[in-house]
């Protein structure tokens, strides 16, 4: 094959072409290497990563690990608090530390893909309720936290502790509770019945488009309504005698569950709540006064604030004699079972964010009650919203972790659902224990 | 080759790599923009493969090295010589059509005949690595506060004082008492040597630190490890493995755990996640076609599945035509304005407007209703809810029929219009004998992959309503509006213990047959067409 002038011209500049792209790939393996230096790599600026000491790069989600000597995969929110210890823990121990910032529902699939292929980070900071699926896929590794278990409240180490072996250093709990406009009721209710009567008065006068601010999401949402289910002694899954979750026990149609059901079929005829009651109406009608009760996390505090609305929060009265109780998320910092430094992951974990100082900072960026109690006592001392939380889940049951949970959340809306808009509501519900149950059976 | 398909393809090409005869002037400046365009493909080509080089070998996958170097090498030699004209468009098409089709498709079989799911996805190895690594704390013991060191040829061992103050020295040989000469300290008092061995710095731990964590200093039960790098305490494995049998035992109870199907099952038929991903053959599939929960409501949603497909397709088809028809007027004042606006819907990313439709049709809230004063429940009521998704569907669909058949109108020569008139011929007639049946010639293609599409439009059921209002009493959980695909989405991935590969693989392959066989069916009556034409 003779080739003339012209094509070799073609074939030495593709051929360099080639050999920069190879040339700048190995800068980037350079120039991470030394502590404080940046990455301003190809692979960095897939994402947003921040190796410490260096600038921010934002783009779309991360595609790859970054490259340094310790990776963590964290939320917005939780990024730059993460971030200033990262910073501290690279300068003490002469090494790099990148944080990379995921969707909070991304962080736990794209772990479950990406770690195998030992293309996932040493940690990330996630939800209890994530152990059923990242267990069952091998990729978080245990973590032993006895030598600090004791400054934390239990029912938090406790979400961690899955089949047996704990698997997160608990950061924050969170749960729902009622928050009440102070103009329009100044005093708390003592029974949910007063709740009612005073919410539809208001309604009734005019002051008021919607009685209860009950977040439903267009199709009824469980996890908002577990606190009133549970007061009639409903439940989702039973508890075995050590206290994990039993799924061949369903109590969403168990006599307590049944009630409930009849209670919300009571509440929507009545119009205390309505099944068109979405994130953004919660928010919108309980910011305006158009809603003199809302029932929500901490995460929904930031927009009232913004709003201007005079609220407190506190626990959800008691629902025709009984105690209502919250779900309990608890979120917290896991170790990847692939990680490429899995001793300076578990230092970083232990020994810098166990603390109260760190618990405290990362309650200053993302609101959420602290799960160390030492500095939730400090936080709640100065914010009575995070008292009034706490109080709430106090009594509140750690979200089902087992993986059955996920064969129940859309039976259990669907059940919601059908109630809003006239089935019987033992039916409905009856109907969504079945389901349950095939789902279990044969998923 | 069809005549009319070799003529697609000369007119497709812009001109740009057959470059040979040029150096005569008139055509020198497209020919050396030719060239460069030809040098930044080969580049990026070349460049490509270069990049990717270093990864490949680091993952050590010869074949792919093999198999994406050939593919570059083919390219460069189609390109760089004279000859092989049809090699210049066959190689870099047949690239693609394996890459993007063939590929995917063979590896979705590939997969519906394996286990793949949540905890199905790692090696067996992997999996093993993980029942192997799991250690409990011994109750009752103390933890330590540790040194790493090494003598010089390297093997680890731990300096460790425990919470009374004690300090004994941890190998691989046991736990050792040491008395104060054997120890060096710093002027801090801090150890920095014990005997030969010195202590590790933070590089060299971070260097070793898989090695100091399989490190294990044998005790009377169980053996002392670090925990992070200056701590370190007691565990016993949960598991033991026996390479000879294959078997895997609880340490705690003596249970004894066979590998079965992918996963370490015990003669109870318990057992331990992670599994590992194994070939199954057709169980996914005979899992479709037997198990309840699919069965239930499965008719149900195959119905409607073809329902809202064909009649997406007629109503888009529908309005679409009529549009182009009313606009295609010469000398119609406004035309291209009108053209503009209507294109707007397609225009728009359906995942958004989805939700704002959604949005608009709430119940209470939603703008519709507050415009009508009314309470219709638009997404609540089962057969409004399935209006609702057509209308949805057909705001967004009819801007593409409308594009389609207002360019298809255009190429029908309007001679033949004005001889049937001639004939007597009523506009009415004119167009059901004429345009219609010639219109069909060139759309009917489109109609048959807009149903394709439309039966698997998950984006719109999904995003609307989320496949509801919900089925009362169906065995599991499935909306009135569910289509297959956003039904066994459910199913495979939001249900059960999370994301089941092999099970969605084996129905979207199963989806796949029934969209090929509805299409071949179609295409063969359009070929008939055709022959009218």
């Amino acid at each position: 094959m003779k080739l003339r002038p012209k094509v070799w011209l073609a074939l030495l500049l593709a051929m360099s072409m080639a050999l920069t792209a190879c040339g700048d790939s190995e800068e980037t393996t350079t120039t991470t290497t030394a502590p404080t230096e940046t990455t301003t790599s190809a692979m960095a600026e897939e994402t947003t990563t921040t190796v410490a000491g260096g600038d921010t790069t934002t783009t779309t989600e991360p595609v790859v690990r970054a490259d340094a000597d310790l990776v963590i995969w964290a939320d917005d929110t939780r990024t730059p608090v993460i971030q200033e210890f990262a910073d501290d823990f690279a300068a003490e121990n002469n090494i790099t530390v990148a944080v990379q910032e995921l969707s909070f529902d991304g962080l736990r699939d794209r772990l479950i893909t990406a770690a195998p292929a030992g293309e996932g980070p040493d940690i990330i900071i996630g939800a209890h309720d994530w152990l059923g699926q990242l267990v069952s896929a091998g990729v978080v590794a245990p973590l032993d936290i006895g030598a600090v278990a004791d400054q934390f409240a239990p029912a938090a180490v406790q979400a961690f502790n899955y089949q047996g072996t704990n698997y997160g250093l608990p950061y924050a709990i969170e749960n729902i509770a009622l928050v009440r406009n102070t103009d329009l009721v100044p005093e708390s209710p003592a029974t949910f019945e007063e709740l009612v009567d005073t919410a539809l008065q208001l309604e009734a006068d005019g002051e008021v488009t919607l009685p209860l601010a009950l977040q439903e999401n267009g199709n009824g949402d469980p996890f908002h309504n577990y606190p009133i289910v549970t007061a009639f002694g409903g439940y989702v899954f039973g508890e075995n005698a050590d206290g994990s979750y039993n799924p061949e026990d369903i109590g969403i149609a168990s006599e307590g569950g049944v009630a409930a059901a009849e209670y919300f079929a009571e509440l929507s005829n009545e119009g205390v709540i309505s099944i068109d009651t979405l994130y953004d109406v919660m928010i919108e009608t309980f910011s305006n006064g158009d809603a003199p009760f809302a029932i929500t996390g901490p995460w929904a505090l930031g927009e009232f604030d913004a709003a201007g609305v005079n609220y407190v929060v506190e626990p959800i009265p008691s629902v025709q004699g009984g105690e209502p109780r919250p779900f309990v998320g608890v979120q917290g910092f896991m170790l990847s079972a692939f990680a490429e430094n899995p001793l300076i992951a578990s230092t970083f974990v232990l020994d810098f964010m166990a603390t109260q100082q760190a618990q405290e900072a990362l309650f200053e960026a993302g609101g959420r009650p602290p799960a160390h109690t030492a500095a939730f006592l400090a936080v709640a001392a100065d914010n009575p919203n995070i008292e009034g939380f706490g109080e709430a889940g106090q009594n509140g049951y750690p979200m089902p972790a087992i993986p059955e949970m996920g064969s129940v959340w859309q039976a259990w809306t669907d059940a919601y659902a059908l109630i809003f808009t006239g089935t019987d509501p033992e039916q409905a519900v009856t109907d969504a224990a079945d389901q349950i149950r095939t789902l279990i059976d044969e998923g | 080759m069809t005549e009319r398909e070799a003529r697609q393809v000369q007119d497709s090409d812009a001109p740009p790599p057959e470059n040979g005869r040029g150096t005569d002037a008139p055509r020198r400046s497209s020919l050396t923009w030719a060239l460069v365009g030809k040098i930044l493909f080969l580049g990026a080509v070349n460049a490509l493969f270069f990049v990717g080089l270093p990864s490949m070998l680091a993952l050590e996958w010869w074949a792919g090295i093999a198999v994406l170097g050939l593919a570059t090498a083919l390219v460069n030699w189609a390109y760089l010589t004279k000859k092989n004209l049809p090699a210049k468009y066959l190689i870099p098409g047949t690239i693609f059509a394996l890459t993007f089709q063939i590929v995917p498709v063979i590896y979705s079989g590939y997969i519906s005949l394996t286990n793949s799911s949540i905890s199905h996805r790692l090696s067996e190895e992997q999996a093993l690595d993980n029942l192997t690594g799991r250690a409990s704390n011994v109750p009752g013991t103390t933890r330590f506060d540790m040194s790493i060191l090494a003598d010089p040829e390297g093997t680890l061992a731990l300096f460790l004082v425990d919470d009374e103050g004690t300090e004994t020295f941890g190998t691989q040989e046991g736990q050792v008492a040491l008395s104060a000469d054997e120890v060096t300290r710093d002027e801090d008092g801090d150890v920095v040597a014990v005997g030969d061995y010195t202590l590790l710095g933070i590089a060299a731990i971070s260097e070793r630190q898989n090695e100091i964590l399989d490190f294990d200093v044998p005790v009377e039960r169980g053996a002392i490890m670090a925990v992070t790098i200056t701590t370190a305490a007691v565990y016993e494995a949960l598991y033991t493995y026996d390479e000879d049998t294959g078997m895997l035992t609880e340490n705690a109870t003596g249970v004894v755990y066979e590998p079965k199907d992918g996963i370490f099952t015990a003669a109870d038929g318990r057992t331990l996640d992670p599994g590992w991903q194994v070939f199954i053959g057709f169980d996914n599939y005979t899992r479709a076609f037997t198990n309840d929960s699919i069965r239930g409501p499965f008719l149900r949603v195959l119905v409607w599945n073809y329902v809202f497909a064909i009649l997406s397709v007629i109503l888009t088809f529908a309005v679409g035509l009529g549009l182009a028809v009313t606009l295609n007027r010469a000398g119609m004042r406004g035309q291209k304005i009108y053209r503009a606006f209507l294109v707007v819907p397609y225009a728009l990313p359906s995942f958004m407007t989805a939700l704002i439709w959604a949005g608009m049709l709430n119940q209470q809230f939603g703008v519709i209703n507050e415009l009508l004063g009314a309470d219709i429940p638009w997404l609540r009521d089962p057969t409004l809810a399935k209006a609702s998704v057509l209308m949805v569907n057909l705001w967004l669909g009819f801007p593409y029929m409308f594009l389609v058949s207002t360019g298809a109108l255009q190429s029908i020569p309007s001679e033949l219009k004005e001889a049937s008139y001639v004939d007597g011929a009523t506009p009415r007639q004119a167009f059901n004998a004429i345009t219609f049946p010639l219109l069909m010639v060139s759309l009917a293609p489109l109609l048959i992959a807009s149903f394709a599409f439309n039966f698997n439009n998950f984006n719109v059921i999904y995003l609307l309503n989320q496949g509801g209002p919900p089925i009362e009493g169906a065995t599991t959980p499935a909306g009135h509006t569910d289509i297959l695909i956003s039904y066994t989405y459910r199913l495979a991935f939001e249900s059960g213990s999370g994301a089941q590969w092999g099970f969605a693989s084996a129905i979207a392959v199963l989806i796949f047959m029934m969209v090929a066989a509805v299409s071949a069916l179609s295409f063969r009556r359009t070929r008939a067409l055709e022959d009218l034409a």
